[in-house]
């Protein structure tokens, strides 16, 4: 079977789940709720096929796992916000569509990614910008400063940053990875590059230090430098920039976590919630209630026990920071696990189209877009479930959130673009290492 | 690079492997615990999502109802506090009492009774909804129970002595278990406690109703016959250095064993006990439900009876007027003033005539049994007679209703400091009974046989 056929028959699944599941919430909620929810079915089964259609035109060679998996994951995600918060759930379809438009611009504005190259600075300054924007006129929403409004909507600039920072990391050490390779001089008995390569690996740490002052926000932090470590790995191929970046981080975060409370309170957390069970922490225990209340096979959907009887959700930030509790609740281990599988096969597949890749660029690009993208989805679901601390983010394409619903969907066209590319290339591209001249092939032609 | 990719995806699975198993940690083997811990509230929502069984009176009228808020359904009690202590209470945040307690699994739909139905519901899809009970209560004997008590601290239970079904069941104070949880701590911290319910768990001295007791061994025995003659000189009589004065220090000359249950004489009913000893006075108290634990859910002991192997002739003399260590709850004494009344059966007592499904089809119908045969029919007879007497002539003359022989027998329960809690215990109409009371009010005069009696009055129609 053709790639693209193969893609378009596992997305039915994504449309019976999202069918099935409204169905089911509907039944359940029917005295709340309206019938609409039996309409989500069809509209998704619509745009996902226009989706497909617009895939199977401009990237027609790339991996077609990744797109149904997505679509798994987004659907199940409106699913549950429909289940917690009706009315959320429509502003969530809403994003939704925004996010395949944007999947479908960025395949069409992208084509010719290579050429991001020669923009790396303007990329990455524009990542540090928004990053700026974000600590000068974020306001605080549940302990982090991460929401800037805009014209009315809310909007996460760190989403977005996220991906123009990796496309930064991708581009600089593509061009500078062999002088990083090398080692000029040595400190401490530790072989080390000239100072000035390492110099965007000692502002990312910074960055990612500063973050965590001004944004109070741990996991974005965390986000940033694990992606440029991962990238700056796989460039050099020297384990040394992944102890030495880890030594960096662990070192910056140790400080912090003796001078300011709210990281300490978080580590405080994870460490004992039961000293503060009502208080600090509640959250991450009644997000342990919930998945205990799951079991092996949930308590099915709708079923949970996650709205109090104001109509509030049960855990503070259910539908966003949260939300893969209220899955395991109602999936049971036999969900979540589920959603932990798909989320490494997302990477499994991302990191085969970084290692088909043949110029660097590609595989840097593919590498750091799979990582943050992994890792993002592993922080959360890790902090949730108290094996790391908590960290307020969101779980990608599940949690309500436009930003990263969008965000994620262009990371996910990027990701397509390059496997669409790394084919042809196999076929009958020989290696241009990130000229832009060879991007140019990827079109719709 | 290719390896390092690799190690990368390797470093993947790794992380996502510990995830998955974090996962069956919490969601598998450590769940039971996380399922059962006590800052866990889902318990307490997952019964806020069950419609509550209605609890409807004998005559049909609703007792507990719910209300629908959202998902949840909140316990409504339409007749406020005149049914506590019957229904108890059902809150999510402090626990539940009386028949909500008792009959939980019933009312929340987790009886094996309602195990068909909870199937159908579940292949039907319609909500599981508990069971309804029917109670024995009779409105109209708990509310005359009620008002009669008024602000007396005491309690009335009142039973069908034929068949053991509860009519009324009162106590005072009371509290309103549609505000149980707004008046918690205030109701906890009351020095009246209004949160004990002193028909099932109030443990009272006695006093003269023990008498009841006494006589029944006397008479089964053969040691006594109603005309059997004592003399009460003045100054008591001394047993074994403890002497027994009549209540204020009457002096009652020769009398028949009849007028001195009639008049309540201490000194002939110190004698008689002394006679029949002390391990035959506790074999009667047990055979009258003492030491046992009633035959029902709700609980309450039947009162206790002290060790007859220590006792002296003292204890013996004291107890046999009521006094000493024997302690007793209402709900027994209205026991052994049904036994009486029942030809020397008491019957098992029972709350819920009736357990219906949704459909109202009757899922499970309270047959009457026998629990105890303490006495012979004659020995119950002879001792109606007796207390027939009582009501006629004797002490207990405001029990008397026109029209109705009302049998009964009074006490003062002496708690020392010349405080004392009164007594009666009857039933009534003593050739065919339909109601046995017992009533007790705490540091009260004689208004516990005029409570009796409007309550008597009540279960009769009059």
């Amino acid at each position: 079977m053709s790639t693209r056929n193969k893609e378009l028959l596992l997305l039915f699944p994504a449309i019976l789940l999202t069918t099935i599941g409204f169905a089911t919430v509907y039944i359940r909620r029917s005295e709340d709720i309206g019938w609409v929810s039996l309409s989500y079915g069809a509209i998704f089964l619509g745009l996902f096929g226009l989706v497909h259609v617009a895939r199977r035109l401009l990237v027609p060679r790339a991996d077609p796992y990744l797109l149904p998996i997505t679509a798994l994951l987004s659907t199940l995600g409106i699913l549950m916000i429909y289940r917690l918060k009706p009315e959320l759930a429509l502003q969530q379809a809403v994003w939704l569509v925004v996010g395949l438009v944007t999947f479908v611009g960025v395949l069409v504005g992208a084509r010719h990614y290579r050429r991001l190259v020669q923009y790396k600075y303007i990329v990455g300054l524009a990542g540090l910008a928004l990053l700026l924007f974000t600590i000068l006129f974020a306001r605080e929403i549940g302990g982090a400063r991460l929401w800037v409004r805009f014209g009315g909507v809310g909007f996460q600039p760190p989403e977005f940053a996220k991906l123009l920072l990796v496309i930064f990391f991708a581009a600089y050490l593509c061009d500078m990875r062999e002088l990083l390779a090398v080692s000029t001089h040595r400190v401490l008995g530790l072989a080390l590059p000239p100072f000035r390569y390492l110099a965007p690996l000692l502002t990312i740490w910074g960055l990612s230090l500063a973050m965590m002052i001004f944004m109070k926000d741990l996991g974005t932090s965390l986000l940033f430098f694990a992606a440029l470590l991962a990238v700056m790995y796989v460039a050099t191929d020297r384990l040394f920039y992944v102890v030495a970046g880890m030594g960096l981080f662990s070192g910056g975060a140790y400080v912090l976590y003796q001078i300011f409370p709210h990281v300490q309170t978080r580590v405080d957390v994870w460490l004992d919630p039961w000293a503060d069970p009502t208080g600090k922490g509640y959250q991450i225990l009644q997000s342990l209630f919930a998945l205990a209340a799951g079991g092996l096979f949930g308590r099915g959907l709708g079923n949970g026990y996650l709205l109090l009887q104001s109509g509030a959700t049960i855990i503070p930030a259910l539908e966003t920071d949260f939300i893969f509790s209220a899955i395991g609740e109602e999936l049971g281990l036999a969900g979540s696990a589920a959603i932990v599988l798909l989320y490494l096969i997302f990477v499994f597949r991302g990191l085969r189209i970084a290692l088909r890749s043949r110029d660097q660029f590609s595989r840097l690009l593919a590498t750091g877009l799979t990582t943050v993208f992994g890792l993002q989805a592993f922080l959360i679901m890790g902090g949730v479930t108290k094996l790391i601390p908590l960290t307020g983010i969101t779980l990608p394409f599940v949690s309500y959130g436009g930003s990263s619903i969008v965000a994620n969907f262009a990371l996910l066209a990027l990701l397509l673009l390059v496997s669409d590319a790394s084919t042809r290339d196999e076929v009958d591209v020989p290696e241009t290492a990130g000229s832009p001249a060879a991007g140019a092939r990827g079109g719709t032609t | 690079m290719d390896r390092s990719i690799r190690r990368l995806f390797v470093f993947f699975v790794l992380i996502f492997v510990g995830l998955v198993v974090q996962l069956t940690y919490v969601q598998v083997w450590a769940a039971p615990r996380l399922n059962t811990n006590a800052y866990n509230t889902r318990g307490v929502e997952q019964q806020m999502r069950v419609e509550r069984g209605l609890i409807l009176a004998a005559d049909g009228s609703q007792l507990a109802t719910n209300t629908k808020d959202g998902v949840y359904f909140l316990r409504q009690y339409p007749q406020g506090s005149l049914t506590s202590p019957w229904l108890g209470y059902s809150s999510l945040r402090y626990g539940r009492a009386g028949v909500e307690l008792a009959y939980n699994p019933e009312l929340s739909g987790d009886s094996d009774l309602l195990g068909v139905r909870n199937f159908l519901d579940l292949v039907t899809g319609r909500p599981t909804r508990g069971a309804d009970l029917r109670l024995t209560l009779d409105p109209n004997v708990q509310r005359t129970a009620v008002e009669a008590l008024g602000d007396n601290v005491g309690a009335v239970m009142a039973l069908d002595p034929r068949t053991g079904a509860v009519l009324a069941w009162a106590v005072s104070p009371r509290f309103d278990p549609n505000k149980i949880d707004e008046e918690w701590k205030q109701l906890n911290g009351d020095p009246g406690k209004p949160l004990v319910d002193r028909a099932l768990q109030g443990r009272y001295p006695p006093g003269s109703v023990f008498k009841v007791i006494v006589a029944a061994a006397a008479l089964e025995k053969g040691v006594v016959t109603p005309q059997t003659t004592f003399d009460d000189s003045p100054g008591g009589w001394l047993a074994g250095g403890y002497r027994v004065n009549n209540f204020g220090d009457k002096s009652f000359g020769e009398h028949t064993f009849a007028e001195a249950f009639a008049n309540s004489v201490n000194t002939t009913f110190a004698k008689v006990g002394v006679q029949l000893g002390a391990e035959e006075l506790n074999t009667y108290a047990h055979a009258f439900g003492f030491g046992q634990q009633l035959p029902w859910r709700l609980g309450g002991s039947g009162g206790s009876f002290p060790d007859p192997a220590g006792m002296d002739k003292a204890n013996v003399a004291q107890v046999s007027f009521g006094q000493g260590a024997v302690l007793v709850t209402p709900m027994q004494m209205a026991l052994v003033a049904a036994g009486v009344a029942n030809g020397g059966q008491i019957m098992r007592p029972y709350v819920v005539s009736e357990v219906r499904d949704y459909n109202q089809q009757v899922l499970e119908k309270t047959k009457p049994t026998v629990w105890l045969r303490p006495i012979t029919p004659a020995t119950a007879a002879t001792l109606r007679d007796l207390m027939v007497k009582v009501v006629q002539e004797g002490t207990g003359t405001r029990a008397a209703i026109e029209g109705v022989k009302v049998a009964g027998k009074t006490g003062t329960a002496e708690i020392g400091g010349g405080v004392a809690h009164s007594w009666f215990v009857g039933f009534a109409p003593a050739d065919a009974p339909s109601v046995a009371v017992a009533v007790v009010v705490e540091k009260g005069t004689a208004a516990s046989a005029s409570i009796a009696r409007d309550v008597m009055a009540a279960a009769l129609g009059l």
